[in-house]
């Protein structure tokens, strides 16, 4: 009896435990499935495509404004849709490595024209050179952003449509000027004598505000190069002409800047600290590139704002930095390549490229787009096309085709940048050191 | 007899399956939580040692393959590894032993009876319930040179304005340690206040009675009943210190000029900003070392001790 009552009881609990085991492995297996799940851009309902697109900037404006550039496309375009996706700015490459690591990208993207190299090193973005040119853009967009362009990548494709572009410009205090009854520097020792006269440490004014912090290569660049005039990263042996006498001069020059005229927080200072202390009256100047002019005018209004080209070199060579193509780029998995064309080709037509530029504030690529009013009356752009109109002028390339130029300019110089500010190192031995970096780098893409 | 006899070989061919079967069962019962730790556990860290031995720079793909042991000989001539290694050991001492001090001496204080301690206890722990990342933006803003305390101390005279602690050579270090310190010190304070609740109030009184003083009652009586709970959470603390990257990263991204760069940090910037997964894998093979000698070196210390006694 006790056998027979024991059986039926063992057997229910064994029923039991099995049910309980089976809901366990199901639940691993769900909680497994959805860990795989991935972008699916392939469904549409009724026939339709569905284009995902990622934005690697995701400022609210620029995102608003990119949003009202797909509305258009999408009403011109009536059977392709676009998914809007923006991914954090400090980290994108983050998210866009793990899609490409799980084979799951969108179809376009906005790069940085620094990102290019890793990209296509890991064979992530389609050529667009045919499509480029089969539909004859080389002949209605800027020649020079779409070499820019081609020279941001290791094999001299274009992966980047020449959409737009950025420039470099020294933004200042138009107000602040006016008070104290300055007018707009014209030349470099210009500009060092008024960041002097502006700076009253008593009430936490400053001339100007100096990237120490994350991204300063690229302040650094703009400073520095067009006042050594020096228009070449590398000479033709493939050695850096960062350790170049007439940069090293300039750097000192600017980095005597930090501290006496600017506040001594700039040691960290990334974009938003700078634009927050330009904003909020602590500094008169600020260096960066036309791209945050809708940015400083909506902080300010337009009749505080005004910009100036870096200057020429004393010995009168007009060096131009930060002429970066900025632009759309698609993924080689993408499944809708025609329709993603599409779309790249709306970024560059007319009016495509007329919305996109005028609210993101760059230059526009289209050539007829540049003659519009809001290019000609734009103080920033004038300010960047005149430059560019100077026959002499030259445009610094950035070598961002080098796989290892990203680490060598952030993680390995940043720390030795911020130790210049500090006065640890001396500017010659930081420019030194960082040349070897970025000449091994050169010489060996050279032998490649 | 006869009836049984043959009975028996068929049952016990019936029951060999189910014999079988149960002998399966634990495993069967087990197995789902064998596969999520062969899943989320074993394979991210056997992933990561397989590439500390790979060059995997996803940049550079066509330098790939099998590094040997490269990765780790090149740390010996990387100044920041050993930078960064230097400034955690400091980090995670000053950072533990602070935070136990000021703990400790909060948890004996909130222990004690008196009017509003149930709000005194709320506002002590309240650090530890807010997110990692509101607790640096809550610094930043305290520290921002335009909004901060530095601003209305340039107001009042002291010091100059445009300076912020997060900024200046010799301010760096007290300034994140500080922040830090406001979310570690209700952790410590929590967990020995939880032990001192289970003190005998009548071991005070019978030391009371000997006449013992403040300083022997802590050591005879108090110390011994926290004991397990301060090598617990020193031991817990010292490895999410070491491991800290939220709060440093946010509020100094690992400066200035390196300052503040902890080891998971430097890694942090290898692996994904620099994409470099093969140096970044040694890196975290390192760490992952260091911590796990830490922890049998630390226990068994504290083991023997408690043996002794």
């Amino acid at each position: 009896m006790m056998r027979k009552n024991k059986g039926p009881s063992l057997k229910r609990n064994r029923r039991g435990g099995t049910l309980v085991g089976v809901a366990a492995i199901i639940t691993a297996a769900l909680g497994l499935g959805a860990c795989g799940t991935g972008t699916d851009s392939s469904g549409a309902e009724g026939g339709d495509v569905v284009l995902e697109l990622w934005d690697t900037d995701t400022r609210p404006e620029r995102t608003e404004n990119l949003k009202k550039l797909i509305s258009m496309f999408e009403e011109k375009n009536p059977s392709i849709k676009v998914n809007y996706l923006g991914l954090p700015t400090d980290s994108y490459m983050q998210k866009i490595s793990t899609a490409i690591a799980t084979k799951a990208t969108p179809d376009i993207i906005t790069p940085k024209a620094s990102d290019i190299s890793a990209l296509v090193a890991q064979k992530a973005l389609a050529p667009l050179d045919e499509k480029f040119e089969g539909g004859g853009w080389d002949a209605k967009v800027s020649p020079a952003m779409t070499k820019s362009s081609k020279a941001a990548s290791p094999d001299g494709k274009l992966y980047l449509t020449p959409a737009t572009s950025l420039a470099d410009v020294i933004y200042y205090r138009s107000d602040f000027f006016k008070n104290a009854g300055l007018s707009a520097p014209t030349s470099w020792d210009d500009f060092y004598a008024v960041a002097d006269k502006l700076t009253d440490k008593s009430t936490g004014k400053f001339g100007y505000t100096l990237r120490g912090g994350n991204g300063f290569f690229s302040q650094f660049v703009q400073m520095v190069y067009p006042q050594a005039g020096v228009d070449t990263f590398f000479r033709e042996d493939g050695t850096s002409t960062l350790n170049d006498p007439a940069v090293v001069a300039a750097a000192e020059d600017y980095v005597d800047l930090y501290g006496k005229d600017t506040a001594e927080s700039d040691l960290t200072a990334d974009f938003k600290t700078m634009v927050a202390q330009f904003g909020s009256g602590g500094a008169a100047m600020l260096s960066h590139s036309i791209g945050s002019y809708p940015t400083h005018v909506a902080a300010l209004g337009a009749d505080k704002v005004a910009a100036v080209a870096p200057f020429p070199s004393k010995s009168g060579k007009s060096v131009l930095s930060g002429r970066m193509t900025t632009g759309f780029a698609m993924f080689e998995t993408s499944k809708h390549k025609e329709a993603a064309w599409k779309f790249l080709e709306y970024t560059m037509s007319v009016e495509g490229n007329s919305f996109w530029a005028q609210k993101s504030g760059y230059l526009p690529g289209n050539l007829e787009v540049a003659k519009e009013s809001w290019v000609t009356e734009n103080p920033a752009m004038q300010t960047s096309i005149k430059a560019l109109e100077n026959k002499d002028a030259v445009v610094l390339e950035q070598p961002f085709y080098l796989p290892e130029f990203n680490s060598i300019t952030t993680t390995e110089m940043l720390p030795e940048w911020q130790r210049v500010l500090q006065k640890q190192l001396s500017v010659k031995d930081f420019l030194t050191q960082s040349a070897e970096k970025l000449t091994k780098a050169q010489q060996k893409y050279m032998k490649k | 007899m006869s009836v049984i006899t043959p009975e028996r070989p068929a049952q016990s061919k019936q029951r060999k399956p189910k014999a079988k079967l149960r002998r399966f069962y634990p495993y069967f019962l087990i197995g789902p939580a064998a596969v999520l730790t062969l899943v989320f556990l074993v394979y991210p860290v056997g992933s990561v040692f397989y590439y500390s031995l790979q060059h995997s720079n996803v940049t550079q793909p066509w330098n790939d393959g099998f590094a040997g042991l490269d990765n780790f000989i090149a740390m010996g001539s990387d100044p920041l590894f050993w930078r960064s290694l230097t400034f955690t050991l400091q980090w995670v001492a000053v950072e533990v032993g602070l935070q136990f001090i000021f703990g400790l001496a909060l948890a004996l204080l909130i222990n004690k009876t008196f009017i509003g301690r149930a709000v005194a206890r709320s506002l002590v722990f309240s650090p530890w319930a807010v997110s990692g990342i509101l607790t640096t933006t809550i610094w930043i803003l305290i520290y921002n040179p335009s909004t901060g305390i530095g601003r209305y101390l340039a107001d009042i005279g002291i010091g100059e304005y445009g300076f912020s602690l997060l900024s200046g050579s010799g301010t760096t270090f007290w300034a994140v340690v500080l922040a830090e310190m406001w979310k570690g010190i209700p952790f410590f304070a929590i967990l020995i206040l939880a032990d001192l609740q289970s003190v005998s109030l009548e071991l005070y009184e019978s030391a009371d009675v000997d006449g013992a003083s403040t300083l022997r009652k802590f050591l005879s009586i108090t110390w011994p009943h926290i004991r397990q709970a301060v090598i617990i959470a020193t031991l817990l603390r010292a490895v999410w210190e070491f491991n800290n990257v939220d709060l440093l990263y946010t509020l100094t991204g690992g400066g200035p000029a390196g300052a503040t760069t902890t080891l998971p940090l430097y890694v942090a910037q290898t692996a994904i900003h620099d994409r470099d997964f093969g140096y970044g894998s040694a890196l975290t093979v390192v760490a992952f070392m260091i911590l796990t000698f830490f922890s049998l070196v630390y226990l068994r210390i504290t083991k023997s001790k408690e043996d002794d006694k």
